[in-house]
C-alpha cells in the first residue's frame, strides 16, 4: 500500500558562519526507516533506502513531504541509485535482488539473485554501465550485472571472497569495485566479467566505498586507515590523504560535479570535503550524536548525506561553480 | 517456539545489562536454520576459532563472554563503554543487539541487517551457541 505521509520536515535552515557559502538542513524521515542510502533524481527528488522498515522513501525537498513505497516481504534495501531511466533502483538484501521503483506509479518490479548460487548475498551498492546494465556487489563475496532490458543476470565470485562493497560507473562507463575485506579495487571486464584487481599503497586499509570524478579518477574510502585515496587509470599513479582527527573512519565518499570530494568520517560525526586543488579539509559536523551516515550522493550544489542513525536526510547547499 | 521479543527488547533497551541472562534460551533455536541466517553476517564476522577477525569480531564461542573482550580488536568506544559497564554476551543481549544494534549500543560501529524475526534471531543465537561457551 501506498502511504503517503505529509512529514512535515524540520526545514532548519542552520547557516555555517565560517563557511557562508554552505547551508544546512536536516528532514525528518518516519521513524525507524533506517535511510541507509540516498539518491537525487535530475528533478531534485530525493529517494531513500529505509533499510530497517523495507521502503523506498521519496522526498520533495521543496514542500518536505515523503512517500514510503513497501518493497516486499523481507526487503531490507541498502543502496539506491538513479539509473538512467529516472528511476530509483535499489540494491536489496532482505529479497536478495535488485529493485526498480517506477517514479510515477510506484510499482514495484523485482529481480531476485539466482539462488542456488549463495541465497543471501549480502547486496550492497550497485552502478549502471554505458549500456544501461546494472552492476552491484554483494558483500558476502560476490559482484554481478543486470541487463533490465533482458532480464540476464550474471554473478561471478569475488577475488579473495567475502568484502565487496562499493561500485562506481567513470563517466566513459567503466565499473569499477572496491572491497572492505579483501581491501582491494578491481575494474571489471564489462562483457566477460572479470575483475582485475588494484593493490592500494596501504595493506588492509578497508577500501569501503567508491567514486569517479569527472576524469574517471577513483576516489575511496577507507574505513581502516581513516584514508581518503585516489587511483588515476590513466597514470597507474595512487595519492592518498589522511582526514582530520586523532583516529578518523572514513565510510563514504561522494565527488560532486565540480570534483570535490565529500566524505563522512565516524569519529567526529561529520560530513567532511576534500578540495583536491588545495587538498583541504572542511568538516561539518551533524548536530546530533551518532549520525551514522554511511553514504552520500548529490546533484550540482547539493550534497545530500542519510543519517542511519538519526532517521533524517541532510542536505548541506553550496555555490557551484559555474559552467 | 516464539518468544515474547518485542518486550523483552523493550526492557533490554533501557537496561541492557541488568535483564537476566535467562530471559531468553540459547537452547530454543535451530543452528541448522541459524547457519543461515548467519549469512546476514558472514561478510564481518567468523565462527572458525582459527579466521581471526573480521571488520567484526571473531563469534566463536561468543556465548558468556564480555563484551570488547577480544584482546588486539579495534573495538568502538561506544562498546568500550558498554563493557565497562558490565554487558556480557549472553542470549537475551544478544537477541538485543541482534534487533537494533544501535538501540543497545549508540554509536556502535556494527552494522546488520534488520534481522526482524524473533525466530530468526533465536535460530542464529543457537547457531553461534554450537561452538560453546566463553571460558576465561
Amino acid at each position: 500500500m501506498l502511504r503517503i505521509l505529509a512529514t512535515l520536515a524540520a526545514l532548519t535552515f542552520l547557516h555555517f558562519p565560517a563557511w557562508a557559502e554552505f547551508s544546512d538542513q536536516y528532514f525528518e524521515v518516519p521513524r525507524g526507516d533506517g535511510p541507509h542510502d540516498v539518491a537525487v533524481a535530475p528533478d531534485g527528488t530525493v529517494w531513500y533506502a529505509g533499510q530497517k522498515a523495507g521502503v523506498a522513501g521519496k522526498l520533495d525537498p521543496a514542500t518536505g513531504k515523503i512517500e514510503r513505497i513497501p518493497l516486499g516481504q523481507n526487503s531490507a534495501p541498502h543502496g539506491v541509485i538513479v539509473g538512467p531511466d529516472g528511476a530509483p533502483w535499489f540494491t536489496d538484501g532482505g529479497q536478495n535482488a535488485i529493485v526498480r521503483v517506477d517514479p510515477e506509479t510506484h510499482s514495484v518490479k523485482i529481480w531476485p539473485l539466482p539462488p542456488e548460487r549463495m541465497p543471501y548475498t549480502n547486496l550492497n551498492t550497485a552502478a549502471f554501465d554505458g549500456k544501461e546494465r546494472i552492476w552491484f556487489t554483494g558483500q558476502n563475496g560476490i559482484y554481478g550485472r543486470l541487463d533490465p532490458e533482458t532480464g540476464e543476470m550474471k554473478v561471478w565470485d569475488a577475488p579473495r571472497g567475502r568484502g565487496p562493497y562499493g561500485i562506481t560507473a567513470t563517466p566513459s562507463g567503466d565499473i569499477w569495485f572496491v572491497s572492505l575485506a579483501g581491501s582491494y579495487l578491481a575494474n571489471v571486464d564489462l562483457e566477460t566479467g572479470q575483475a582485475t584487481v588494484y593493490e592500494p599503497p596501504t595493506p588492509n586499509q578497508g577500501a569501503r566505498r567508491v567514486w569517479s570524478d569527472s576524469q574517471g579518477r577513483l576516489w575511496i574510502s577507507e574505513w581502516n586507515t581513516g584514508n581518503v585515496s585516489v587511483y588515476d587509470p590513466a597514470s597507474d599513479s595512487w595519492r592518498q590523504w589522511k582526514l582530520p582527527g586523532e583516529k578518523p573512519r572514513t565510510y563514504s565518499v561522494w565527488v560532486d560535479p565540480d570534483d570535490k570530494v565529500w566524505l563522512t568520517e565516524w569519529s567526529s560525526n561529520a560530513v567532511v570535503r576534500f578540495d583536491p586543488e588545495t587538498e583541504k579539509f572542511e568538516s561539518f559536523p551533524s548536530n546530533r550524536p551518532n549520525a551514522n551516515v554511511r553514504q552520500m550522493l548529490g546533484r550540482k550544489g547539493e550534497a545530500w548525506a542519510p543519517e542511519s542513525g538519526t532517521d533524517r536526510l541532510r542536505v548541506i547547499r553550496y555555490d557551484p561553480k559555474t559552467d | 517456539m516464539r518468544r515474547p521479543a518485542s518486550a523483552a527488547l523493550l526492557i533490554l533497551v533501557t537496561s541492557v545489562t541488568a535483564l537476566p541472562s535467562t530471559a531468553i534460551a540459547a537452547d530454543s533455536g535451530d543452528p541448522v536454520r541459524g547457519e543461515r541466517v548467519f549469512q546476514r553476517c558472514y561478510a564481518c564476522h567468523s565462527v572458525e576459532p582459527d579466521e581471526g577477525n573480521f571488520q567484526g569480531p571473531n563469534l566463536y564461542k561468543i556465548l558468556g563472554r564480555p563484551a570488547a573482550a577480544i584482546p588486539g580488536f579495534e573495538y568502538s568506544q561506544a562498546m568500550k563503554q558498554k563493557a565497562a559497564e558490565g554487558l556480557v554476551w549472553d542470549a537475551a543481549t544478544l537477541d538485543a543487539y541482534i534487533a537494533d544494534p544501535n538501540a543497545v549500543v549508540p554509536g556502535t560501529l556494527m552494522s546488520i541487517p534488520p534481522v526482524r524475526n524473533a525466530q530468526d534471531r533465536s535460530d542464529l543465537i543457537a547457531y553461534l551457541a554450537r561452538s560453546g561457551r566463553f571460558q576465561d
